[in-house]
């Protein structure tokens, strides 16, 4: 169903003997997996055919909204909304804490991404190959800490012997059912806005192979410190995008999360749902960056960069736009106008499409 | 004509890999990379074409290999978009 390698075919991997890099203080989890954090995602048009094989592809009755969206949303009859989502990804970083981090991050931000955010719960799933089950605590407390800071609990879970080190879980949250937010009702004219810069996969790229034979190669590629690219991916990775919904819910038409497809591919999502076109005009990338993925050809110059744990990228009444921006920065949330939504279909860059380097420290941790 | 196997490995290193071998090549001459990791396909593909580079070639039929026929042009730098 994807075109991406299966596991365990002698890739070279941590698993398989050849490590490159490691870590004197303990096992790189990266190194364990041959994609990482939601560049793991199988693509939207394989995952498509998948529904569509099984005749699981529609909403099924008794569901405000399931297939096809960040999360589902079940009716509780009292005017609020379950929303339940899974999301389970690869290691991103090494250290076992801040995969918990970002993990617990990502996975809440499919609930946060349809304008669920009270009474948040995860059931953690976590998979490690037998050699990395010491770091299991450490992972399973990030994961609590991040759930903490979202006003979320860990409430159960299932943990498994795995090749690959996996962590996520399913997560629950509940909303007023006028609060929902889908990808289904973008409109021609809206504006789009994007609630945390762009370039997770080249920052943390470059901190895989900042060390050993392309050293040279890859910090001479942007003034910026490597070391410092990857803090600050990482502090936008573990950056909820809970604020960002709340402020965002009562003025937005649609809403959605960028992760693994990166913005173009998560706007021709919106695009598609909404029947509309989806037009990018701005990219906001963290400083570094662009440089680094320009040498890896990751694409993100043209918004096709996975992201891991991206903002929220939200549709919005031109009429509204103002509130919306005033309102994110009551909240504190990092907020870039990319785009907008027109009676076309598709997701493209516009013409003239401009780059932004947003400098290391702007992330709400650094 | 050079050929380089990067099969086993993992993104971003397939692409290091491949710009160190056309450091050393001029225009006109062809280096030949064969992997089997498809986002590396696409991301070599992606920062040749960046680069001024022609590229031709592709997934193998069984879709588990690749084979690109890379050629350095007279616009063909390694530096800058």
């Amino acid at each position: 169903m994807s075109d991406e390698p299966e596991p365990g075919d002698g890739r070279r991997t941590a698993a398989t003997g050849a490590s490159t890099s490691g870590d004197a203080d303990g096992p790189a989890l990266t190194e364990y997996v041959e994609l990482h954090g939601c560049s793991c995602k199988v693509g939207q048009g394989d995952l498509e055919s998948l529904l569509a094989d099984a005749g699981v592809d529609v909403t099924p009755p008794g569901l405000r909204f399931g297939v096809g969206e960040d999360a589902a949303a079940q009716p509780l009859g009292d005017g609020r909304a379950l929303v339940s989502t899974v999301d389970v990804f690869t290691p991103i970083v090494d250290d076992p804490f801040d995969f918990g981090r970002v993990a617990a991050c990502n996975a809440a931000s499919d609930a946060f991404a349809t304008g669920a955010v009270d009474g948040l719960a995860c059931l953690v799933v976590l998979g490690l190959p037998r050699e990395l089950t010491g770091v299991a605590a450490d992972v399973l407390a990030g994961m609590a800490d991040a759930l903490s800071g979202m006003d979320g609990v860990v409430a159960g879970g299932h943990t498994i012997l795995n090749p690959w080190p996996l962590a996520g879980g399913a997560v629950t949250a509940t909303a007023p059912e006028d609060a929902l937010l889908t990808t289904r009702t973008a409109a021609p004219g809206d504006r789009l806005v994007l609630t945390k810069p762009l370039g997770t996969q080249p920052a943390m790229g470059a901190m895989r192979v900042r060390d050993g034979a392309f050293a040279e190669t890859v910090r001479g590629a942007t003034d910026a410190s490597i070391e410092a690219v990857g803090r600050e991916a990482l502090e936008w990775m573990v950056t909820p995008n809970r604020d960002a919904a709340l402020a965002a819910r009562p003025l937005v038409s649609a809403a959605t999360d960028v992760t693994g497809f990166g913005p173009l591919g998560e706007a021709a999502v919106l695009a598609r749902n909404s029947g509309v076109g989806v037009e990018l005009t701005h990219l906001p990338v963290v400083e570094g960056t662009a440089e680094l993925s320009e040498l890896f050809g990751y694409g993100l110059e043209v918004g096709e960069s996975a992201e891991t744990s991206g903002g929220l990228l939200l549709a919005v009444p031109e009429a509204r736009l103002a509130d919306l921006e005033a309102a994110l920065d009551d909240a504190g949330v990092f907020r870039r106008e990319v785009g907008r939504v027109t009676e076309g279909h598709g997701a493209s860059l516009a013409d003239g499409v401009t780059l932004e380097r947003v400098p290391l420290g702007t992330a709400p941790g650094a | 004509m050079d050929v380089v196997d990067v099969t086993g490995e993992v993104c971003p290193r397939p692409a290091l890999i491949v710009r160190e071998h056309l450091e050393g090549l001029e225009p006109g001459d062809e280096l030949i990379v064969r992997g089997d990791y498809p986002p590396a396909e696409r991301n070599l593909r992606r920062t040749c074409n960046r680069h001024g580079y022609d590229v031709t070639g592709g997934q193998d039929a069984d879709g588990r290999s690749f084979e690109l026929r890379i050629r350095v042009t007279e616009d063909a730098t390694l530096t800058g978009p």
